[in-house]
């Protein structure tokens, strides 16, 4: 098999090849054993090991052919709860016969990114097909779980990685790789990913294309600065500069030519706007405006004029902080 | 009813070509078309006539069809708001090219500016869907107001061959309206007949509906009589509505361009979105207007929300009042600055250009001739929306530049669609969604790519990519 994505290729295949979330583990290997589970529930950050434990453990539980008893759906990209009914209800009405396992598995990804009422006609779903088919729903926020799921389901928490698992993760794929990565690349690559494993393997792959010979700190931010977060540190400080109209250019190129979107561009403001070098209290001023902003988007108002206007806010507060 | 009882606009309406007033090359530019399909079907199976109001292009196309004796289907925009009700009327129709006593048929679609951008873009396609088929020849015809109106026809323009129209010059104006008041036997004033075809700015239905109005129920006119004609409310140009707003100085009368601009609320929010920032060139009004077109935004957000259309005179008052009353320390001399500074990044000794301002913008013109360097300087302006102009030997840079958005869609359309294809592939190899991959995988794929040859095929053929797909990653 040709190698691809190193985040795929390293991906766990079976439970016992997990990196750390030991608790969890030991309890879904539990499952296992006793061929049966219930319906699950697991939240936490990005690059935990959600969807990756899911993925192991029926390998584990059905064999190789478990792609034949598992339907892997994502909320976000499924036109509305009509169309995920419909195609759960073809999966699930059929039992799991040729299995020794009595009922099927479907992973729902980004479950927390449905409304609530689609959330209602979910959890009917569920209970019909129950005797068929279990549920194994996933997603960053437990709050954006309406109650009556969430007690139907076994709730797993998934911690974001310490930084010696993390580490140690990103150095066990650099040596099996046989690259040559520093300890400040390292540090680089953990302080940009922060217990995200999957963003941390693709920045190491990243760094690895560029660099053939000693891959160190400087390596990391250069792959930073080509990528999303690095635009909008160039659209940010462009505003902040009182330069509105070459801020708008990079913020049209995000939205329209790399296709992010608006919620996408508003967190990466943020997270850069935390790590900004001005005084603090201009922080909290931001911090207040973003969230204006944010909130006047999810009312559903045009992308490009909102982020526009938080663009000429930085202009604003740009002039204040220079004096 | 009977001749007498009819308006002068229909009363007068020429029944042959050689009635029709002015405009004598698109009226030959047309028939020569027409009769070109008595040889057999064109390349352009349409034409597309276009030009002010009141000019003459609908009567042009009766007189013809009367001098030819064409039997004429016309079509108004209030019939192909459905694609079904369109094919219903002519879909039929254009496959036949005689009717059932024998005559040749032209079918006219009239009126084509009424169909509005989103709701109608299907009647648009439709009408292209028929042209590409059509056995006879079809006429299209929109009041153009002399700026990008192409883009909204483009489907229509590329197929069709063009012709346009120009306002009635003010000589053959006067002379026609003597010859309808003649006809009608009343003594109008030369004064009288000046006057009103002055104001008309080449329309001539207009003007004859004025001088219906002013000679009602007398047997002569003088220029006493013409005090009670109102101005008529004329469409502004864009720019020109755009300056008027910018520079209003109550809500009134920012408001009022709303109604008097040429085009709907939703394009001209977007030329004061793209305008703004040009003209509040001081932070605080930048800050205040942007955040009044939020605000705006928000209001027809609510609207369309709650279907609660009232709601809608609220984004009308922020987008117009709200950006234009924000101006108070702004100089409005952003564009010229932009230009200066432009110009002299260029590379060349100070004073090679000179830059002026003209009614429509800044030109900047060339001291001395350019040869070579010509293009470099043509694209370092171009990045301020400067246009070359040919007989002037300078650059324009228009006071207010159109919406850049729509241009940019049409221009990364290709790579939009193999970004979401190659989205789509890479959330399912990575158990993602295609959101994700796009905001976080992909950036880091295209680095990946980019540095390393050999580990670019193993994911282009790991992602299972097509060439097309492989080329937009790599690009």
């Amino acid at each position: 098999m040709s190698s691809g994505m190193w985040a795929e290729k390293y991906r766990p295949k079976a439970l016992d090849e997990m990196w750390n979330q030991t608790e969890i583990v030991s309890r879904l290997k539990s499952f296992v054993k006793d061929r049966n589970l219930p319906h699950l529930l697991f939240v936490g950050p990005a690059g935990t090991g959600k969807t990756t434990s899911i993925l192991a453990l029926a390998r584990d539980l059905y064999g190789p052919a478990y792609q034949n008893y598992t339907l892997e759906l994502n909320a976000s990209d499924e036109r509305g709860i009509n169309v995920i009914r419909e195609k759960v209800k073809n999966f699930a009405r059929t039992a799991a016969i040729a299995s020794e396992v009595q009922f099927k598995i479907l992973i729902m990804d980004e479950a927390d990114s449905l409304t609530s009422a689609a959330q209602h006609a979910l959890r009917r779903t569920m209970e019909i097909y129950t005797r068929t088919c279990r549920f194994v729903l996933i997603g960053n926020y437990s709050e954006n779980i309406i109650e009556p799921i969430q007690s139907r389901c076994s709730v797993f928490r998934f911690g974001p990685l310490g930084e010696e698992d993390a580490k140690g993760w990103i150095k066990h794929i650099a040596d099996n790789e046989k690259l040559n990565l520093l300890p400040e690349g390292l540090e680089a690559i953990y302080e940009a990913s922060t217990g995200d494993l999957r963003k941390a393997t693709n920045l190491l792959q990243a760094a690895a294309a560029t660099q053939s010979g000693e891959i160190d700190d400087v390596t990391i931010y250069s792959v930073l600065g080509r990528v999303s977060p690095g635009r909008v540190r160039e659209l940010i400080n462009l505003g902040l500069k009182g330069q509105f109209m070459e801020a708008r250019e990079v913020l049209r190129g995000l939205l329209i030519d790399e296709g992010l979107a608006a919620d996408d561009i508003i967190r990466l403001i943020y997270s850069e706007v935390l790590r900004l070098n001005i005084p603090e209290r201009y922080k909290v001023r931001l911090s207040d405006t973003i969230g204006e902003i944010d909130y006047r988007l999810t009312q559903g108002a045009r992308a490009e004029i909102q982020l526009s206007t938080l663009v000429a806010k930085l202009v604003i507060i740009g002039e204040e902080i220079n004096g | 009813m009977t001749a007498e009882n009819q308006p002068w606009t229909h009363r007068f309406r020429p029944s042959c070509q050689a009635e029709v007033v002015g405009n004598e090359r698109a009226l030959s530019q047309f028939r020569t078309w027409v009769r070109s399909w008595e040889k057999g079907i064109p390349k352009e199976r349409a034409a597309f006539l276009h030009g002010p109001p009141g000019v003459g292009k609908t009567s042009c196309v009766v007189a013809l069809a009367n001098d030819l004796n064409l039997d004429l289907l016309e079509v108004n925009a209030s019939d192909f708001r459905t694609k079904k009700r369109l094919e219903e009327l002519v879909g039929r129709a254009s496959f036949q090219t005689v009717t059932i006593t024998g005559k040749r048929r032209m079918i006219l679609f009239d009126e084509l500016e009424g169909v509005s951008g989103q709701q109608d873009r299907g009647g648009i396609t439709s009408i292209r869907d028929i042209i590409k088929e059509t056995m006879i020849p079809i006429v299209l015809i929109a009041t153009s107001p002399g700026e990008k109106w192409q883009d909204k026809f483009r489907p229509l323009v590329d197929l069709s061959t063009l012709i346009e129209f120009s306002p009635v010059p003010f000589g053959a104006m006067v002379r026609r309206l003597r010859e309808c008041a003649a006809e009608l036997g009343i003594a109008v004033d030369l004064e009288v007949l000046e006057h009103l075809a002055d104001r008309s700015q080449g329309d001539l239905r207009s003007t004859l509906n004025d001088l219906e109005t002013v000679s009602r129920g007398k047997e002569r006119v003088t220029i006493q009589d013409i005090g009670g004609l109102g101005e008529r409310d004329r469409k502004d140009y864009t720019p020109d509505a755009l300056n008027k707003m910018f520079s209003a100085k109550s809500l009134k009368e920012a408001r009022s361009v709303i109604s008097s601009a040429h085009i709907d609320y939703d394009t001209l929010f977007d030329w004061i979105y793209e305008n703004l920032p040009v003209v509040l060139d001081s932070p605080r009004d930048l800050v205040r207007g942007m955040e009044a077109l939020s605000r705006a935004d928000i209001h027809q957000t609510r609207a369309q929300r709650t279907q609660a259309y009232r709601l809608l005179k609220y984004m009308f008052n922020e987008m117009t009042g709200g950006v234009a009353l924000s101006k108070l320390y702004s100089t409005g001399t952003g564009l010229l600055s932009q230009v200066r500074e432009k110009t002299a990044t260029l590379g060349f000794p100070p004073g090679a250009f000179t830059v002026t301002e003209s009614r429509e913008g800044i030109e900047v013109k060339p001291v001395k001739y350019l040869g070579n360097d010509w293009r470099t300087v043509n694209n370092g302006l171009r990045e301020v929306g400067a246009q070359w102009v040919r007989g002037g030997n300078a650059w324009l840079i228009p006071y207010f530049r159109p919406p850049q958005l729509v241009w940019r869609y049409r221009r990364t359309y290709q790579s939009r669609r193999r970004r979401n294809e190659v989205a789509a592939k890479v959330a399912e190899r990575c158990h993602i969604s295609s959101k994700e991959a796009v905001a976080e995988v992909i950036p880091l794929v295209k680095v990946m790519v980019d540095g390393d040859p050999g580990m670019a095929d193993e994911i282009t053929g790991w992602l299972d990519l097509d060439d097309k797909q492989s080329k937009w990653l790599k690009s």
